[in-house]
């Protein structure tokens, strides 16, 4: 079962994948050891667990739904309620002196650090981005290093995403055998681990600061090879055609929502459903989001510095370094272009200075 | 004679194998306006059974909690009975429909319900109600908040007063537990693709009960022993 799930967790990323919620020892932890708080995704626990290796401390594990950190967070299933509750149910308090927790920046869109103190009397601070850091972090007395509160798209991390956008491509892939026949499939596979690959591995260096313009180049380089099927036939060209087509239009869809999929990046996806009309599938809705109106133009991130009270929060948790502090003390917008709508500020921001108030009509 | 003419009170082991329903709940749980319709209709009227039996347990006159109220179906039958129900839920969507509900049936007064999970009840004033009961709703949470809120039931209940709990559980016997796993498989893959929502049998919920310092009064097994309907009292205190 624990295989299974390492494999579902890699292969299937894009799928939930729980593990049981609850307080677990890292080494041989006591009563002053730090207490780190982190989502049930499976595959998290497993890889946080890994790189803490040689540390003591306590890690509570809240309900995610199985969905990992980032995702969770936009997605309201890692939320305030399921620290809350963790801290709560489990007992932590009992087994540790101090009371205050370690939660990964990147659960600040889902997690409020000022409601979880008023409802269980913890303190928050907010660790570093990724995981590798937090060995180093607890040894310096929990001090983060700037690059530590940033969110990358690092190899590895575009290499997740990459086998994770794969194997489900392939699932899909399945139902067009039928259609295609079965003598498709080497080529299929082949085409699908090279797009995939290619795609996520190449991207920080295909032209454009959005998924869709980036996956453009991919597409063109495909488009390029259909029109290539007519000029010299091929076996099979009607079936590779269709292949290549499937590609196309795959492609597209994860390129469109490799914001989605990359903490660097805004979505395209969802923002562009919500403008067609497409509001919702199932429970999951998009449109008259704030996240949506935000990426639409619909509302705007600003700031009342008279209301700042220089908490430094909305910089604390910014996963792009939006927000920096100014000479007065009160934060500024330096970097509006690399903010991704993802509310981290908006859910910190304690004074009300943050806001995203309704676009003016131009 | 369908499920809705049976006398309230009695969940009585049946043979037939349809995949029970409550899987179903994580989908609908974002519509309310239709949940109880539709968990009613797909459950062939056993979930209606199952809280009318509940209700049924229910002393004239008491102060009742409700753990996970959802709509406020059973806390609405509980009142045939009870004199005030107490109800929270985590969904706000949930609170609006039962706040729906008590508007339509005029219950107010009578029916309070409040948006908070299990962890909220230490907000709840010791031994100031006669019984707590919830439906559906522990398997739902980890073990953790299970036995935090049975402690929490147990410490806000009077000396003597109820605990009733209907919850999937997990069946006694090897051959069972396939049985279940086996007709429990299609419908938690829906529900797993369509809303990663799950529930899990509960293993021993009347050990459960027990350790929460309450005595066992009954546990009445029914659906292929898969579902449980466990009753449990406060002691009296002693001299």
């Amino acid at each position: 079962m624990r295989v299974f799930k390492a494999i579902w967790g890699l292969l299937f990323r894009l799928f939930p994948c729980p593990t049981p919620v609850g307080l677990r020892r890292l080494g041989s932890p006591g009563p002053t050891s730090p207490v780190l708080v982190t989502c049930n995704f499976y595959t998290t626990v497993r890889r946080l667990v890994r790189s803490l290796r040689g540390v003591d401390a306590w890690l509570l594990v809240a309900d995610s739904k199985g969905v990992n950190v980032w995702c969770a967070a936009g997605g309201e299933e890692l939320s305030t309620h399921s620290v809350v509750s963790a801290v709560k149910t489990s007992g932590v308090a009992e087994m540790v002196e101090h009371r205050t927790m370690i939660l990964p920046p990147l659960s600040a869109p889902g997690v409020s650090a000022r409601n979880v103190r008023k409802e269980t009397g913890w303190k928050v601070r907010w660790g570093p981005v990724r995981m590798d850091d937090i060995p180093r972090y607890l040894a310096e007395g929990f001090e983060r290093r700037e690059p530590e509160k940033r969110a990358t798209y690092d190899w590895r991390e575009r290499l997740d995403t990459a086998l994770g956008s794969l194997f489900p491509f392939y699932l899909l892939g399945a139902v067009g055998f039928w259609i295609l026949g079965a003598h498709l499939l080497l080529s299929y596979l082949a085409m699908g681990a090279l797009c995939f690959l290619l795609f996520f591995l190449l991207c920080p260096w295909l032209p454009g600061s959005r998924g869709l313009t980036k996956v453009m180049w991919l597409d063109g380089a495909l488009g390029l090879a259909l029109a290539a099927t007519w000029v010299f036939p091929a076996p099979w060209a009607e079936s590779i055609r269709a292949e290549l087509v499937i590609a196309m239009v795959v492609l597209l869809i994860y390129g469109g929502e490799l914001g989605g999929l990359a903490s660097t990046m805004p979505s395209d996806l969802d923002p562009l459903m919500a403008r067609l009309g497409v509001g919702a599938v199932g429970n999951v809705a998009w449109a008259g989001t704030v996240r949506t109106e935000l990426l639409n133009g619909l509302r705007t991130l600003s700031i009342d510095r008279d209301q700042c009270v220089g908490c430094r929060c909305c910089a604390e948790v910014c996963p792009r370094g939006v927000w920096e502090m100014g000479e007065d003390r009160r934060a500024v917008m330096a970097r509006r272009e690399d903010c991704t709508a993802c509310r981290a500020c908006l859910v910190q921001c304690g004074s009300g200075a943050i806001t995203a108030e309704p676009s003016a009509p131009e | 004679m369908g499920p809705k003419d049976q006398p309230k009170g009695h969940l009585e082991a049946r043979k037939e194998r349809i995949l029970f329903s409550y899987i179903f709940m994580k989908l609908l749980e974002g519509r309310p306006r239709s949940y109880d319709r539709t968990m009613d209709k797909v459950s062939r009227g056993r979930v209606l059974e199952i809280k009318r039996s509940v209700a049924g347990k229910i002393p004239e006159g008491a102060r009742v909690l409700e753990i996970g109220c959802g709509t406020g179906e059973l806390a609405s039958m509980v009142l045939t009975r009870a004199s005030q129900v107490e109800g929270f839920d985590v969904s706000p969507k949930m609170v609006e429909a039962a706040r729906r509900r008590i508007q339509e049936e005029s219950l107010s007064g009578r029916f309070r319900v409040s948006l908070m999970g299990v962890d909220g009840m230490d907000g709840l004033a010791e031994a100031s109600f006669d019984a707590v009961v919830s439906t559906l709703v522990l398997s739902e949470l980890s073990p953790d908040e299970r036995r935090f809120a049975l402690g929490e039931a147990h410490r806000v209940l009077e000396p003597g007063g109820l605990v009733v709990i209907a919850d999937e559980v997990r069946p006694r016997t090897a051959g069972r537990r396939a049985l279940h796993a086996v007709t429990r498989a299609p419908m938690l893959a829906l529900t797993y693709l369509v809303s990663s929502g799950q529930t899990h049998p509960i293993p021993d919920l009347a050990g459960e009960v027990r350790d929460a310092g309450f005595s066992v009064t009954g546990e009445e097994r029914s659906h292929g022993d898969a579902f449980a309907l466990v009753t449990g009292q406060k002691r009296a205190e002693v001299g």
